[in-house]
């Protein structure tokens, strides 16, 4: 599963000599990638080729100049960055933005304002607690029957209306949430990207001309939006378990919250469909449970009684 | 501190009723109160039947073989969903469609989300500036929290277990087998 044939050196080489060589020269540099981001997003799909979704400068007549000297071009930059690990917070902030608006193109928001208001500040306020209280959160219910929660880079978080629709109370909303804020403040998905995906991107982006960072970023989360279907190791889920359950806590919430929910999760018929793509990418929710007991021990035993919330807990019509 | 705790014991007891089978996740030790320093009334095993009769804070009376005490919430799996407002996708519904079929291409009415559908989807921007403008800020948040008398904890990170079995680390609740 893991990729660690490669070194990341030589891809870089690679990579760097690969850019030099096909690329029409583009101006600008991580300033170009800043100013797409705050921006609506472009409103094509990034992978038809014939719009362009960037103000482009005109190419750059000829002549390349001293290799070491010049700016690196933006998409080069997100790639080697995201290769290296070290992904700065604006090119965390576009990978999830691509992510999110393909997978809010499989699945739209659900039309509900209060619903989705209500999320954000349960949400917002968890992600408070967590060690990265300032990123662009940014939190949906989308619209299927699917039980489900995912996560993207840069502070995006959805839950499926089905899940939703399972949760009793508002502590295990922000269970739910907690979890997913844990993949994103541990980065989880930037690492399966480094570690399997960037690769095979690189494979790509080898074989054909990109016109510009937007297609360097679908290009390394594949298609559309695959990588929340690929699932992350075991390990990861686990550690976001923990991470939502503290979390949940941190937040005034009862901490139990989230393994009440895998509990719930865990009485859906395996062969349910609605849950056919969540088991498929977690561990089965007994392990998960399993897991959170060993973990948690006594370290909780000290813990003031949380608040549920279920008087508060908005629920879908 | 003692009073207290009966005291909240039996209002929980008395709440209606909460009996619902269980089953052991792990091995765990059945206290006489909800407190790691209670007397031990005996073991249960892992995979034993359990009823489940009441919660407080971590901690779940059960009745198991005859006895009652308490277990740690995470030791116990309740082997029943819960009543009430989860069952909206339970199967019985999931046979039947609410929607007018003419309108939704869906296998047995439900909407759902798979891997090709993912994999297919396309960018969605508007559906991103939507997104955008639910997005809550820092006071915004807190103001909903002071409202809802919610306190912030300080609570730190569990650390993964299998590190902690590798280094070592005393736990009165490992069963170690």
């Amino acid at each position: 599963m893991k990729i660690h044939a490669f070194s990341v050196k030589p891809i870089l080489a690679l990579l760097t000599a690969a850019a030099l060589g096909i690329g029409p020269a583009r101006a600008g540099g991580l300033d170009d990638i800043l100013k797409g981001l705050l921006k609506p997003p472009p409103a094509e799909t990034p992978r038809q080729p014939t719009t362009p979704t960037a103000p482009t400068q005109p190419a750059a007549p000829t002549q390349p100049t001293a290799p070491a000297a010049k700016p690196e071009k933006p998409r080069d930059q997100l790639l080697k960055a995201l290769l290296g690990g070290n992904a700065s917070p604006e090119e965390e902030a576009r990978i999830g933005q691509q992510i999110a608006g393909n997978l809010l193109g499989a699945a739209p928001l659900v039309r509900d304002d209060t619903l989705q208001r209500y999320v954000n500040r349960v949400g917002r306020w968890v992600s408070l607690q967590s060690e990265r209280p300032d990123l662009a959160w940014h939190f949906g219910v989308i619209d299927t029957d699917d039980l489900n929660a995912f996560a993207a880079p840069g502070g995006y978080v959805f839950l499926t209306k089905g899940l939703y629709r399972k949760l009793r109370n508002e502590a295990e909303l922000a269970g739910v949430l907690g979890h997913e804020i844990g993949h994103v403040i541990r980065k989880h998905h930037l690492k399966l990207l480094q570690q399997s995906q960037g690769i095979a991107a690189l494979g790509g982006f080898l074989g054909r001309k990109l016109k510009d960072e937007s297609q360097v970023v679908q290009n390394l989360i594949g298609n559309g939006a695959e990588i929340v279907a690929r699932g992350l190791d075991k390990d990861a889920e686990y550690e976001a378990d923990r991470i939502g359950m503290v979390l949940t806590a941190r937040a005034g919430y009862d901490a139990y919250a989230l393994p009440a929910v895998l509990a719930e999760i865990g009485h859906v018929a395996k062969s349910d469909k609605s849950v056919s793509l969540l088991f498929k990418t977690h561990p089965l929710p007994e392990d998960r449970l399993e897991h959170l007991s060993e973990a948690a021990g006594d370290r909780l035993d000290g813990l003031p009684e949380g608040q549920a919330g279920e008087k508060r807990f908005y629920r879908l019509r | 501190m003692k009073p207290r705790i009966a005291l909240f014991c039996a209002c929980l007891l008395a709440t209606p009723a909460f009996a619902a089978p269980g089953v052991m996740l792990k091995d765990d030790e059945l206290k006489a109160t909800a407190s790691a320093a209670a007397a031990s009334l005996g073991r249960v095993a892992k995979g034993a039947s359990v009823e489940i009769l009441a919660r407080q804070g971590g901690w779940t009376q059960v009745t198991s073989a005859g006895k009652t005490g308490w277990v740690r919430i995470l030791a116990v799996k309740s082997s029943a969903p819960a009543a009430g407002a989860g069952d909206v996708l339970g199967l019985v519904q999931a046979g039947t469609s609410k929607r007018d079929p003419g309108k939704v291409v869906a296998v047995a009415g439900l909407r759902g989300l798979n891997e090709e559908e993912l994999r297919q989807a396309r960018f969605n921007p508007d559906e991103l500036l939507l997104l955008d403008r639910y997005a809550s800020n820092r006071s915004d948040a807190e103001r909903h929290a002071r409202d809802a008398g919610l306190r912030p904890a300080s609570v730190a990170y569990l650390p993964d277990p299998k590190g902690q079995q590798r280094e070592n680390r005393p736990s009165s609740w490992s069963d170690g087998q």
